[in-house]
């Protein structure tokens, strides 16, 4: 416990300095850490295993599911995701001398309450029912979504509006970690979409409620869009050095 | 491609929507046949042959009791039976009684119902399969029954105010010969006779899981029934087996059980009532029908075999038969069932029947009466074919028949419809006559026959069959005017983008297609293909909303895109003008959202979830005091807005206030009404409410044509000096001198003002008709236009035609958050009637259009409005354009984009209807939506023909008054007049 608060400090210190530096030379070194293929198949792995892990805990501890009993899955769900999301995350963060892994943590954490106001506006906006029995479903469902869509993005980016506008409002991502957050973020949105359409039928399906098929459908699209984000990273890679020849 | 004239734009979209209406029109006529049917009520007269038609119809009906012996006395057949059993078994397929193709049913089938076979056996009963007519669902089939009439879908929906069967029927006949009903079983017949039951005991069908204790209502009172000697007619409605097909098909492990209790309950009743007949006078007939049959999968509703394959079973006392091949291979039609039972009970045969008697049922009879029964039931069926076919006249071979010698009179059969008709009931008459003076040996049954035969089909075919050929050129016409309008938008579309970019070359206006442009596009192709399953259909409101939400979500998204980067840095006066811009739309949007959440709130709508609760449920919980409350805060709100609107503009004082008195003259006297007259109790028809209402749709009507007609005349045109911040709208043009620009300003602003006229007229009406509870959401809906309005007028991010899609949208998600669905039940037909002091069809279904169409309306008036608040350098002439430039530019879009969206949907849907109109749920779902489709249709004429006359008669007046300013340069009013 001592060592992390010494380290803490000394990494406290050396922001400071660098701050007192960046101010002294005025220069911007924006050029995100690279990212290896390695890195990337690794935190995608460390995230999707997260999403697994949890569920399979909720299934064999608490013997419940996402069906029998939503809120509390969610809950745990997100809960178990996201000191992994935000540790994984944290890792890439943009401008890496002059913020600190755990600086970037922080802003991850002080994400996920506002991408779950943020998911709320949407879902509500969309259609999602308002009411005392389905708060507690919707704002873990909300927590959930910040952390596959929000989080990654506030814990590189931090408060950079280019490159939020960039990622989010354009789609038009560069680098490999521009990868790594948009596609996944926009899978689990565009995922949830599409698991809202079932919900009006009248098939009378437990899993038609309010938010298990939207929670089902972000979470596939936001495996799907891993799988798609790795292969474009590994296509980049693959071409970077072809690039350098 | 040349640039399109405004006049070649005009004639080519009116020749578009007039061949849409003629495809709408031939689709409707072949899709749901309107067949000529008879009125009234048979009575006497129908035991008297055509040709003497002297019989007094307006005479009153005897008593029930003296009617009974005059009816028992013209017929000259003497009853068989004096009871009647009815048994309905909901679902149950001949199959599993008679057996298939001549085979007995299987042997797990017979045992299962052991004592109805051995009636069978026996000869005791005697069994047809009775070929039903599709739709296969239990309330047509029902009506099927009792009338003999094979229904149209068009008399149904057209008859939404009632289920009751207003046709002439058996049950109304025993009902007028004083006799007593008795039902227990499916509530269907509690609604289609309402009032006719001594006494019954109804079980709904909704419950489809339960196949117990449905039937168990339904014997429960059997016993105490059967003990009674006080009703004439029993009717037992078994739905159990329907569920049970429903729930595991017709192999299910319930259905031998099922048959099983069904047979106990033939069993019941036959030991009971049949067998100890000692009472010579009380003769009961035990009739065991089923509506329908079921495919292997236990679903119904199509044309298949499996599905009309429906039972008829005749118990009674006397042996039918004298063997089981000859009980059960007949086959009949379900509509034979109706002039049967009114042959046996003496009554006369309903009016539109096209049934034939069975004639196994007649073997008891002598030949004199089986040969009347044929006769009867050939005088029925001639009449219903001279109403059908208009030339058909056979009486005059009648007369001159008698004359001829035997044989010669008979002839064989063959030239047009009409023709043959009469010549088969021509020698069937002429057989019978010679029969009755022993002339001949040879019966006339047979030629009797070949009439009834004849007649029949081609009378049901009539009702069933489609016309292919109007089916397909109706659809051929339909997706050609598609294409056309989608060809004229294209057209327009490039030119406005040409524009767009000689104006602003700078913007950074991309190429290709933006993300909300494709899914402008996307939200019709998603509704079309969510159209195929019917319960989208039935939860159609949850699309709309959806769709339209996730287009203005990424509206918002594309503010996102343009917020410009750095916006702490930035001191630029014009990038602060930007974001300001950007913090505008983005709040007008979010109100938008916010708004729409609103309203989709209010009414639950659909047909599944309707028990959930909404925003009105609660209202209505809470009290109606806080209703009127709601209500007159919107009335107010809404003339505060609208004055505020008017305020707006930037012209004379005096003008201003006159056209704001004007305005609040109307909006008072609605408070007014709704203060007096809405309350809780209806008071609707008092005189003075009614007087109120017509005072308000008079002034209404002076204020709205007033405006419009007067303000481009009046609007105050503006001196070019005092104009200074026009002129940096006009900056590109520069050649244009300042007397234009003041009358296009002119013409702007009168634009506007005659918007907000629609729009203040259409919601006061609405505030005056909706129910008290859909104040609210017009008010809301309102709201969201004039944001959106707010939003586009801020903006030159969008496309045009995305901008009046999204208003149409809008306009289509409103339409179901005041309380409409798909189902024709929805329709408010209370408020129809405010300020109607008489009954008028035409205007009460004016006003129920009014009602069921506000917020569609409401968005496409609203595209006035829209106009003049695009940004006025689409106005702006260039050098040697004219006024039908402008108007092609001003017009355009917002015209042509409501056509062409509503004819895809239109064209899909009916694409959609023709697949599915074998599918169960085609009469109950599909064709009420086809409807609304039509209806909404209508309402997309009419308010793009109020648009575009709107439009071009303000060009008109402002050319002209360009003309008187302006001597020199009449050619510009010439081109447009010559327009």
């Amino acid at each position: 416990m001592k060592a992390v608060e010494i380290d803490f400090k000394t990494s406290t210190q050396a922001i400071n300095l660098k701050k007192k530096k960046k101010h002294q030379n005025h220069v911007r070194n924006d050029a995100p850490s690279p990212v290896s293929a390695s890195h990337a198949i690794g935190s995608h792995l460390v995230c999707a295993l997260g999403l697994a892990l949890s569920f399979w805990a909720t299934h064999s501890f608490f013997s419940t599911n996402l069906i029998s009993d939503p809120v509390h899955t969610l809950l745990l769900t997100w809960v178990f995701e996201t000191p992994i999301v935000v540790l994984v995350y944290s890792r890439f963060r943009k401008n890496p001398k002059e913020c600190s892994y755990w600086r970037a943590v922080g802003r991850g954490l002080l994400g996920i309450p506002l991408g779950a106001l943020i998911n709320i506006f949407g879902a509500i906006a969309l259609g999602a029912p308002v009411g005392i029995q389905y708060l507690l479903g919707t704002i873990n469902w909300s927590l959930l979504m910040s952390l596959l869509t929000f989080v990654p993005a506030a814990c590189v980016f931090g408060s950079s509006w280019t490159d939020w506008q960039r990622v989010f409002a354009h789609t038009k991502p560069i680098g490999a970690i521009d990868y790594m957050i948009c596609l996944p973020a926009h899978g689990a949105i565009i995922g949830a979409w599409l698991g809202a359409w079932p919900m009006p039928l009248d098939w009378e399906r437990p899993w038609q409620e309010w938010p298990v098929c939207v929670s089902y459908g972000a979470m596939a699209g936001y495996l799907v869009a891993m799988v798609a984000s790795l292969g474009f990273t590994l296509v980049r890679v693959a071409r970077l050095p072809l690039k350098q020849d | 491609m040349p640039p399109l004239t405004c006049s070649g734009l005009t004639t080519c979209s009116i020749a578009a929507v007039i061949v849409q209406m003629v495809g709408v029109s031939l689709f409707m006529l072949g899709f749901f046949p309107v067949k000529p049917t008879l009125s009234g009520v048979s009575g006497p007269e129908s035991f008297r042959p055509p040709d003497h038609e002297v019989y007094n119809l307006t005479t009153p009906l005897p008593p029930p009791t003296h009617l009974k012996s005059l009816y028992q006395e013209l017929s000259e057949i003497p009853p068989s039976f004096d009871r009647l059993i009815l048994m309905v078994i909901d679902g149950l397929p001949a199959e599993f009684v008679l057996g298939k193709d001549g085979q007995p049913p299987s042997k797990a089938l017979t045992d299962a119902m052991p004592y109805t076979q051995s009636l069978l056996k026996n000869g005791m009963a005697i069994g047809y399969h009775a070929k039903a007519a599709p739709p296969t669902v239990t309330m047509p089939r029902l009506k099927a029954m009792v009338s003999g009439a094979i229904g149209g879908f068009l008399d149904v929906a057209f008859n939404f105010n009632t289920q009751a069967l207003l046709d002439d029927n058996l049950l109304g006949q025993f009902f007028s010969i004083g006799w007593k009903m008795v039902m227990l079983g499916d509530e269907t017949w509690l609604k289609l006779f309402p009032g006719l039951f001594t006494r019954h005991d109804g079980v709904s069908s909704f419950y489809v899981k339960d196949t117990v204790q449905v039937d168990q209502n339904v014997s429960r009172h059997l016993g105490y029934e059967l003990n009674r000697d006080d009703w004439d007619l029993l009717i037992l409605h078994y739905l159990g087996l329907d569920h049970v097909g429903h729930i595991g098909g017709r192999n299910s492990v319930l259905m031998t059980p099922k048959l099983m209790e069904m047979d106990e309950v033939v069993k019941m009743i036959h030991l009971n009532t049949i067998v100890p007949q000692d009472d010579i006078k009380r003769q009961t007939l035990l009739v065991v029908v089923s509506d329908h049959g079921m495919t292997d999968n236990g679903n119904h509703g199509g044309s298949s075999y499996e599905e009309t394959d429906s039972l008829v079973l005749f118990i009674g006392p006397t042996k039918y038969a004298s063997d089981y091949a000859s009980a059960t291979h007949n086959t009949a039609y379900q509509v034979d069932i109706a002039p049967t039972l009114a042959l046996l009970f003496g009554v006369p045969i309903p009016k539109n029947n096209v049934g034939v008697l069975i004639a196994g049922i007649f073997t008891s009879l002598t030949d004199d009466q089986q040969l009347r029964a044929l006769e009867l039931n050939s005088w029925q069926l001639l009449r219903l074919l001279e109403a059908q076919l208009p030339g058909l006249s056979c009486r005059s071979f009648n007369s001159d028949g008698f004359s001829d010698d035997q044989g010669l009179g008979i002839s064989k059969c063959s030239g047009s419809m009409d023709e043959m008709f009469c010549c088969l009931y021509r020698n069937a008459k002429l057989l019978h006559s010679s029969w009755k003076l022993k002339t001949v040996s040879s019966s006339p049954v047979a030629a009797y026959h070949d009439f009834l035969k004849a007649a029949s089909e081609w009378l049901s075919h009539r009702a069933t069959d489609k016309p292919v050929n109007l089916l397909a050129y109706g659809v051929a016409a339909m997706i050609l005017s598609c294409v056309i309008l989608f060809t004229l938008i294209f057209c327009l579309c490039k030119e406005v983008d040409l524009r767009e970019k000689q104006l602003f070359s700078d913007k950074n206006r991309t190429q290709g297609w933006h993300l909300h442009e494709t899914f402008t596009l996307g939200v019709t192709l998603f509704l079309v293909i969510s159209m195929g399953s019917s319960s989208m259909v039935e939860e159609e409101q949850y699309i709309w909303h959806f769709m339209t939400s996730t287009l203005y979500l990424l509206l918002f998204r594309n503010i996102i895109q343009s917020f410009p980067a750095g916006t702490l840095q930035s001191s630029v006066s014009a990038i602060k003008g930007q974001n300001k811009k950007c913090y505008f739309q983005m709040c007008s949007l979010f109100m938008l959202l916010v708004s729409g959440r609103i309203l989709r709130g209010w009414h639950q709508g659909g047909v599944n979830w309707t028990n959930l609760p909404d925003i009105s449920k609660w209202l209505e919980q809470a009290g109606s005091d806080y209703i009127k409350l709601i209500h007159l805060g919107a009335g107010l709100l809404l003339i505060s807005l609208s004055l505020f609107g008017i305020s707006l503009l930037k012209s004379k004082r005096n003008f201003i206030l006159v056209v704001q008195l004007a305005f609040s003259i109307p909006g008072l006297l609605v408070l007014q009404h709704i203060m007096k007259y809405q309350d809780s109790t209806s008071t609707a028809s008092s005189y003075g409410a009614t007087l109120l209402a017509q005072t308000i749709y008079v002034i209404l009507g002076i204020m709205t044509t007033g405006t419009v007609i007067a303000s481009p005349w009046f609007m105050p045109v503006w001196i070019s000096e005092t104009c200074s911040s026009c002129n940096f709208y006009f900056s590109t043009s520069v050649s244009i001198d300042g007397q234009n620009k003041s009358l296009l300003i002119g013409l702007r602003d009168s634009v506007y003002l005659i918007g907000w006229a629609y729009l203040y007229f259409w919601c006061l009406l609405q505030m005056l008709l909706q129910q008290p509870i859909n104040s609210m959401p017009i008010l809301l809906l309102l709201m969201q236009i004039l944001a959106s309005m707010l939003y586009s007028s801020n903006g030159r991010t969008h496309k045009q035609w995305v901008e009046v899609a999204a208003i149409y949208y809008l306009g289509m998600a409103g339409h179901f958050s005041l309380g409409n669905s798909n189902t024709l039940a929805t329709i408010d037909v209370a408020g129809a009637y405010i300020g109607l002091s008489s009954h008028s069809t035409l205007l009460s279904g004016i006003l129920m259009f009014i009602i069921t169409y506000a917020s569609p309306m409401l968005a496409l008036l609203s595209m006035v409005m829209y106009i003049s608040l695009k940004d006025p350098s689409y106005f702006v002439i260039p050098q040697n354009a004219d006024y039908g430039y402008l108007l092609k530019m001003m017009i355009g879009c917002p015209c042509l984009v409501p056509l062409c969206l509503n004819s895809v949907l239109l064209t899909a849907y009916t694409v959609v209807l023709l697949l599915m109109r074998n599918h169960l749920f085609v009469w109950s779902v599909f064709s009420p939506k086809y409807l609304y489709v039509c209806a909404t249709t209508v309402c997309v004429y009419v308010g793009v023909f109020v648009v575009a006359v709107t439009g071009f008669y303000t060009c008109l007046v402002f050319a002209m008054r360009r003309k008187r300013q302006d001597p020199f340069s009449n050619e510009m009013g010439k081109s447009l007049i010559g327009e």
